[in-house]
């Protein structure tokens, strides 16, 4: 059965052409996109601290990596060095991430880079956001890993601290999404004593004002919305903190 | 085609709180470990969840788009999209493991479109009320010089999709929009090939004739000619 053509490639007038154009021309906004990132829990995991890195300020780097080869990549690691660059690297990474499993960990040296060891990715992701630097005060300085070799991010070293930050806060954010604000701010609570450098104090942060919001305490959520879009503008979570705020 | 095309209300009532982060329900188990400090546990927790989250994140990416386009075409209102993606990747994610790899784009089509569906109905019943300045609508946005105005076009269209019955309305948007072959249409829509084609001649007349129609109501007249 042959396929017919569509309809804009016929014998259409101006005004069918246009109206098609229209239905074809649509597109998703940032705005949209990364709602759904931080609703989907992608928020909520290494994922986003991989989107975060992306965002500041090693955004550039990352948009670079994407153009480049494999063998410029490793030539730029050389010259950058694998602090900066794994995270970029990571950061590029996610951007194939629809067919990605386990990343290739990109060392200090380029000649080693082949061989090097399969990390496991939210350890690489933690590094990321440790090393990043630009993401820490006021709501998570997460210093504790960065004496530690990039190279260690191998698998099986993914600290149960993160996962336990994890359940914290999903716990915090399953009350919040039941309707038990003050349950979730006590959760969030518990989570910043627990975890005072914790890796997900910028996902902690926005759920606080989320919580903040819901418990009527709108004056208290706003001040924290400003302070965290002054700090973070350009993190994967700003759009949803300033849908808070209402710009 | 599966049953999974079919989301009752239900389930997209769960889909609805914005603040909801469904996490991925059959790891619970493995937290239980993490929190009596089984290392191994906490591994393949955090593993786990982040291949779910790679999975997920590469759907967003790559199908944000498709998606939105789908909902807009559908029937929702430019106003509720950033919310109908949203929802749509929510109910994917509750149904992640349901999806087969390479069927995401056919799964979040028909949770884009039933949401459009619920979206429409209720955007119905407020433009039966105003029915009657339709008329006054069209003549105004159906001129030469507003051809080059997408909003312009974008609502004329709004107009004449809504007029078309939903099966038609899929089978024209996937076709004219997706640009997807019968084929395809025939596996997202779980219809045979034959009544893609026969929809996608009857929707295409449809729009033909109400296009006309608007050209004919505000006395359009088109300079470019049936080219």
């Amino acid at each position: 059965m042959k396929d017919p053509a569509r309809l804009a490639q016929e014998n259409v007038t101006a005004l069918e052409q246009a109206l098609l154009a229209a239905g074809r021309s649509y597109g998703s906004s940032a705005s949209a996109r990364n709602k759904t990132l931080a609703a989907l829990g992608v928020a909520g995991s290494a994922t986003l601290l991989a989107g975060t890195a992306q965002a500041v300020p090693l955004g550039t780097l990352a948009q670079t990596l994407t153009k480049m080869t494999w063998g410029k990549i490793l030539a730029a690691v050389s010259l950058a060095g694998a602090a900066a660059a794994v995270p970029g690297y990571y950061a590029w990474q996610h951007h194939q991430a629809a067919k990605a499993t386990a990343p290739i960990a990109v060392t200090a040296r380029p000649a080693q880079a082949e061989a090097a060891a399969v990390p496991s990715p939210p350890a690489v992701v933690a590094r990321a956001f440790d090393e990043q630097g630009a993401n820490q005060p006021p709501f998570g300085p997460a210093s504790g890993m960065r004496d530690r070799p990039v190279t260690e991010a191998r698998a099986g070293s993914v600290p149960a601290t993160l996962a336990r930050e994890l359940s914290t806060l999903d716990a915090a954010r399953g009350m919040l999404a039941r309707g038990d604000a003050t349950g979730a701010l006590a959760r969030l609570d518990r989570y910043a004593h627990a975890y005072p450098h914790g890796r997900l104090a910028l996902e902690a942060e926005v759920l606080r004002i989320d919580a903040l919001d819901a418990a009527g305490r709108s004056d208290a959520a706003r001040a924290r919305a400003q302070a965290f879009l002054d700090h973070h503008p350009h993190s994967v979570l700003a759009a949803r903190v300033r849908t808070r705020l209402g710009d | 085609m599966t049953s999974a095309a079919v989301l009752d209300a239900r389930e997209l009532e769960c889909a609805l709180p914005v603040v909801s982060v469904p996490a991925p329900r059959r790891q619970d188990e493995s937290r239980a470990e993490v929190r009596a400090g089984a290392r191994v546990g906490a591994r393949v927790d955090v593993r786990a969840d982040h291949e779910r989250n790679l999975r997920l994140r590469g759907m967003v990416d790559t199908h944000i788009d498709f998606v939105a386009r789908v909902l807009r075409n559908s029937g929702t209102p430019h106003a509720e999209i950033d919310d109908e993606v949203q929802r749509t990747f929510i109910v994917a994610a509750r149904r992640l493991d349901d999806i087969r790899p390479g069927a995401e784009k056919s799964f979040l089509f028909r949770i884009a479109f039933n949401l459009a569906a619920h979206a429409r109905r209720t955007a119905a019943r407020r433009r039966e009320v105003a029915a009657d300045q339709a008329p006054e609508q069209v003549e105004r946005f159906a001129t030469p010089e507003a051809l080059t105005d997408q909003k312009r076009m974008r609502e004329l269209l709004d107009g004449v999709l809504d007029q078309m019955d939903e099966s038609l309305r899929a089978t024209f948007v996937l076709h004219e929009f997706e640009e997807m072959s019968t084929a395809e249409i025939a596996e997202v829509l779980g219809i045979p090939r034959g009544t893609v084609a026969s929809r996608l001649r009857r929707a295409r007349v449809e729009f033909r004739e109400r296009v006309a129609a608007l050209q004919g109501l505000a006395g359009y007249v088109d300079r470019e000619g049936q080219g």
